[in-house]
């Protein structure tokens, strides 16, 4: 008769269907009257039953799911005959530009050239008003379902700190949520309420959401890559160009630092810049929009 | 043969119903979004390429996972071997697929909250731990499959195993208490 030191390797094996035939049988017979090796394999499940309720651990973007599958339609059903020149070819035009690519692949490059060209020949700034409006209108959307409560927060602190690292390694950059109040050095008008990742040309922004006593203001901050800061009232403030304008019923701010842009959005009284004097009284001082790097 | 032997048809000839289980091995491997995709794309392309090598019978999961894996350490060997980067993880975030809540939707909260502990506790793991969990508990592959796919023997993957789940236990301690004092989801 096996003891239960027999059995450890056992209760691996049989919760990975690894144990068939005799072994199987003993097994089974052996957990009917060993409670310690049944406690051992339902701790065993339990950590099993958590990884699979995750399933799957991550899902593919949909852009890369539709090029994939582009490929596969695209792809001649007789590929057992297809010549390898001809596969070669299709996979080379499907193939996109790598994200991470070491070297451009020429039809990216040459789109990228005729856009710059059209962009500097023909309608300076138009395209890059456009990233910005794309910007701005995100934020806006963002902030009024945030209003509204279909955007709930994901994560509810009041911490800097607490929010800072619940947005480490969701977001494709880095931020740091400095404490407003050691900074600003005199009473805060508002404070911060929480986060939550928010959807921005096909990665994540971050919307961080402050409150002070009459109503909600949002701040998304995204990448400087995929974000830009333009147009509307341009006023230079501590080495930052911010930049002003009322859309939608909203006082919406944005500004570009350190390689991150903000759009903070909100329905303070005042026009533009007087809305900024809600939360920072002393504009001439040039570190009051510490708070906002 | 081609992938549409065994009377599959085109969609599953393709081998597209794998791209989550890849894209999650892929950003298991790089722990970078972008670089996974990248290695997902390449991945099937050198399938597409290679798909009439592909022998009647042959298992096509673990063939492309191999192939991403293959893929995934000649990089590695190209860049030790080049000049040195400097790699900052913390700079290219790791995704998941948000599921935009729906109102007043407690399940799902607790649903989601639970996958991203899961995934940052997978995600603390040495490597060797963090692909190994993933092939047997995600992809639910035989022992034979995930040493086929690491090139190693059956016993170092059953060893292996044991450690990754001791190890990964104690990173989810507090997730499975929680869930045991609330089986808000229940089994799957």
């Amino acid at each position: 008769m096996k003891g239960c030191e027999d059995y450890g390797a056992n209760i691996q094996l049989y919760l990975d269907k690894e144990l068939t035939g005799q072994d199987l049988e003993e097994f089974h017979a052996h957990l009917e009257e060993c409670p310690a090796c049944r406690n051992q394999l339902e701790e065993e499940e339990e950590l099993s039953d958590l990884l699979h309720r995750s399933r799957p651990l991550y899902s593919a973007p949909d852009a890369l799911r539709k090029r994939v599958m582009r490929a596969a339609e695209l792809f001649p059903s007789t590929t057992t005959h297809a010549p390898l020149g001809l596969r070669r070819r299709i996979a080379k035009i499907l193939a996109r530009p790598l994200q991470s690519a070491r070297r451009p692949s020429w039809p990216a490059l040459v789109t990228a050239i005729l856009l710059v060209t059209v962009g500097l020949l023909v309608v300076p700034g138009v395209l890059r008003q456009s990233r910005a409006n794309s910007y701005i209108e995100t934020a806006i959307a963002a902030h009024r379902s945030f209003l509204n409560g279909s955007l709930p927060l994901e994560i509810q602190s009041e911490s800097p700190s607490v929010v800072t690292a619940w947005f480490t390694g969701k977001v494709p950059f880095n931020f740091r949520l400095p404490s407003s109040a050691e900074e600003s050095g005199h009473e805060q008008v508002y404070r911060l309420t929480g986060g939550r990742l928010v959807n921005y040309k096909g990665g994540y922004a971050a919307l961080i959401a402050y409150q002070t006593q009459q109503q909600k203001i949002s701040l998304l901050v995204s990448s400087s890559r995929s974000a830009v800061a333009a147009g509307g009232e341009e006023v230079p403030s501590g080495g930052i160009v911010f930049h002003y304008s009322k859309q939608a019923g909203f006082n919406v701010i944005t500004w570009s630092t350190h390689g991150l842009t903000y759009a903070l959005v909100s329905s303070l009284p005042g026009s533009g810049r007087q809305s900024c004097m809600v939360c920072h009284q002393n504009m001439t001082n040039s570190g009051h929009f510490n708070a906002h790097r | 043969m081609s992938w549409n032997h065994n009377g599959m048809d085109q969609a599953n000839a393709t081998g597209i119903e794998y791209i989550d289980g890849l894209y999650s091995y892929a950003l298991v491997l790089t722990r970078n979004h972008a670089e996974a995709e990248d290695l997902v794309q390449e991945t099937y392309v050198r399938a597409l390429q290679a798909m009439g090598r592909l022998r009647a019978g042959s298992n096509m999961k673990g063939w492309l996972f191999t192939i991403l894996r293959n893929i995934w350490f000649n990089q590695l060997r190209k860049r030790r071997n080049g000049p040195q980067m400097i790699e900052i993880e913390a700079e290219d975030g790791i995704f998941n697929s948000i599921v935009e809540p729906s109102k007043n939707s407690h399940d799902l909260y607790v649903s989601k909250m639970e996958t991203e502990q899961v995934q940052a506790a997978i995600q603390e793991l040495p490597l060797q731990f963090r692909e190994i969990i993933l092939l047997r508990e995600y992809e639910e592959l035989s022992y034979q499959e995930i040493a086929g796919i690491l090139d190693c023997p059956v016993g170092t993957v059953m060893s292996r195993l044991g450690r990754a789940r001791g190890k990964l236990r104690v990173l989810l301690s507090a997730t499975l208490k929680g869930s045991n004092s609330s089986s808000v989801r229940g089994s799957q």
